[in-house]
């Protein structure tokens, strides 16, 4: 079935190389020298959790698509749950937006090299749990708008502060340096937590955000994780009683 | 014994009542045809008795569970047919109705003879791995009404079972149907189509505006038609006025019409047990019987007697609700 998607995985991998490619080393250059190839490696590390970020929100698109041909119905007549049926959706959401980054962590540890597999290891099941934590949250939010233009609108606004107000891109001292207002919302960002584990799991442990590693960003992505989850059971049940849809 | 108890439901969407204090009771084992035009709210009914939506009043006992304190026990019991497959990460028929009955718990040996089985009696076997959007509807309706016969639920919601599909194929399913019920399963049928729900149903249920109009045997409804039965009679000769008298006086006999001095047409009920009586007279009074032609009511004169209108009148009236 992931086969369908294969134009979509082509599509974000080229976008990810051109990121990579282009975007990384020509904004690594503006750095001082020294540190221009760990910057690169960096931002390389962080592409990887915004796309993972990106592709696990596509599952709030299928609550739209599902909500259109009836789906909805016949996924809310099985003998689940309520919570099963979130949970799978979550976790079948977070596994798909992994095979479609699979390749691209496969280019980026290419990039960046492994220093410790154990460490590697540990980050990347932790990151299933933010894949999980994410298609959770989009799941809550299609749920909760019933109006797929708010919901695109409001990824696009979400996305911006999440994205932008974490590390994906620069470390925490600059963010610090910026404002500390912003500092303290990177600091809670659950894609702060993912960006840092992944590169204290691939060996750049330079710029992490917390100490110590990776307890911190593994008990804020459980919190974030289970937090969508119970949101996303409650508001399911609530707000799916048939139509309403746009 | 009642396995489906509906107590003052109600389901309102903003202005519209779509389902108005249903207070309904279907017995076990029995096939339940629930009866109206489209927008009668048959369909809310059946949501709400799966749990898909939250009644807005009332509630409904399925088994022995509550639809809104044990939902999750009331989805064990329950399978529902829609109006066609609704799945979009599966394709084909076969990973459809595999797919419905992992959901459904069956162990993967068991999955894979009861899907081949299923797809065989369906006659959907050598299409098992066509695309299901590029089926006609009526394979497709054949696909989701495996889905049912492949669960084998203790209550079964059948949606429009026949719709888009041709003759051979509904008697064929009409068969499956009643299969499932002699199996133990009850089955709750939500259809406009009266004559289907006629020779399948063991009670009827008839649903107009969100209220239901009235719920007895098909017979018992006919027969609750007054003169709803008709015989016209081809007489060898004019019918003398006392035997036309004699005739008004059975208690069953509603009206006698003269079509012709020796054609007579006479609404009446329970027209098998009078029709002996009648022919008696007309011997008795020396007018032999030239022919006989008897028919009796169907449901659709049932809806026409307690709305007033006609399935399609009423549909039209519905749109506009």
């Amino acid at each position: 079935m992931f086969l369908q998607f294969k134009f979509l995985i082509i599509l974000r991998a080229i976008w990810f190389a051109a990121q990579i490619a282009f975007f990384g080393l020509i904004a690594s250059r503006m750095v001082v020298p020294a540190l221009a190839d760990i910057y690169f490696e960096y931002y390389v590390a962080g592409v990887v959790i915004m796309m993972l970020y990106s592709t696990s929100v596509f599952i709030g698109y299928d609550i739209f698509e599902e909500a259109e041909h009836g789906v909805f119905e016949y996924l809310l007549s099985l003998p689940v749950s309520r919570r099963e049926l979130v949970l799978g959706r979550s976790i079948g959401g977070g596994i798909r937006s992994f095979i479609f980054v699979g390749p691209l962590i496969a280019i980026a540890l290419f990039v960046i090299g492994l220093e410790n597999p154990l460490n590697f290891l540990i980050a990347f099941l932790a990151l299933f749990l933010f894949a999980f934590g994410v298609s959770g949250m989009s799941i809550t939010i299609a749920v909760g708008l019933k109006s797929s233009d708010h919901f695109d609108i409001l990824m696009g606004v979400l996305n911006a502060f999440i994205i932008r107000l974490s590390t994906t891109m620069y470390p925490q001292t600059f963010v610090q340096d910026a404002s500390q207002a912003y500092a303290v919302l990177t600091n809670f960002n659950p894609v702060t937590f993912a960006s840092d584990l992944f590169r204290w799991g691939v060996g750049i442990e330079k710029y992490l955000t917390m100490t110590p590693m990776p307890l911190a960003a593994i008990i804020g992505l459980v919190i974030f994780f289970f937090t969508f989850t119970f949101i996303g059971v409650t508001i399911y049940e609530r707000r799916l009683e048939g139509g309403g849809w746009q | 014994m009642s396995i489906i108890r509906t107590i003052d439901l109600t389901k309102r969407f903003e202005d519209l009542v779509a389902v108005d204090h249903l207070n309904l009771n279907i017995e076990d084992g029995e096939i339940f045809g629930l009866l109206g035009p489209n927008g009668a709210g048959k369909t809310t009914t059946v949501l709400m008795l799966t749990t898909v939506i939250k009644p807005t009043k009332g509630t409904a006992i399925v088994g022995e569970h509550d639809i809104r304190k044990s939902p999750d026990d009331v989805r064990k019991l329950i399978g529902i047919c829609f109006q066609e497959p609704k799945l979009l990460w599966v394709s084909t028929p076969w990973d459809v109705l595999n797919w419905h009955a992992k959901v459904c718990g069956l162990s993967t040996q068991e999955r894979k003879k009861r899907v081949k089985q299923v797809l065989e009696d369906v006659s959907m076997w050598d299409y098992r791995k066509k695309k299901v959007h590029g089926l006609s509807g009526g394979m497709r309706k054949r696909v989701e009404v495996a889905k049912i016969l492949i669960q084998r639920p203790k209550v079964a919601f059948i949606d429009e079972p026949t719709a888009q599909i041709d003759v051979v194929g509904k008697h064929k399913i009409w068969n499956m149907i009643r299969e499932l019920r002699d199996e133990g399963s009850t089955i709750i049928l939500a259809t406009n189509e009266l004559y289907e729900a006629d020779i399948l149903s063991d009670r009827v249920g008839i649903m107009h505006k969100g209220k239901l109009l009235v719920c007895d045997t098909p017979k018992t409804l006919k027969d609750s038609i007054p003169g709803g039965d008709i015989v016209e009679i081809q007489l060898e000769k004019e019918a003398p006025k006392n035997a036309l008298e004699e005739l008004k006086k059975f208690p069953e006999v509603v009206d006698v019409a003269t079509v012709s001095p020796k054609n007579l047409r006479i609404y009446l009920n329970k027209v098998q047990e009078v029709v002996p009586q009648i022919m008696k007279l007309f011997l008795k009074n020396n007018l032999p019987i030239m022919s006989i032609n008897m028919s009796e009511p169907s449901l659709d004169d049932v809806f026409v007697h307690y709305t007033g209108l006609t399935i399609e009148e009423a549909e039209q009236k519905g749109s506009s609700r």
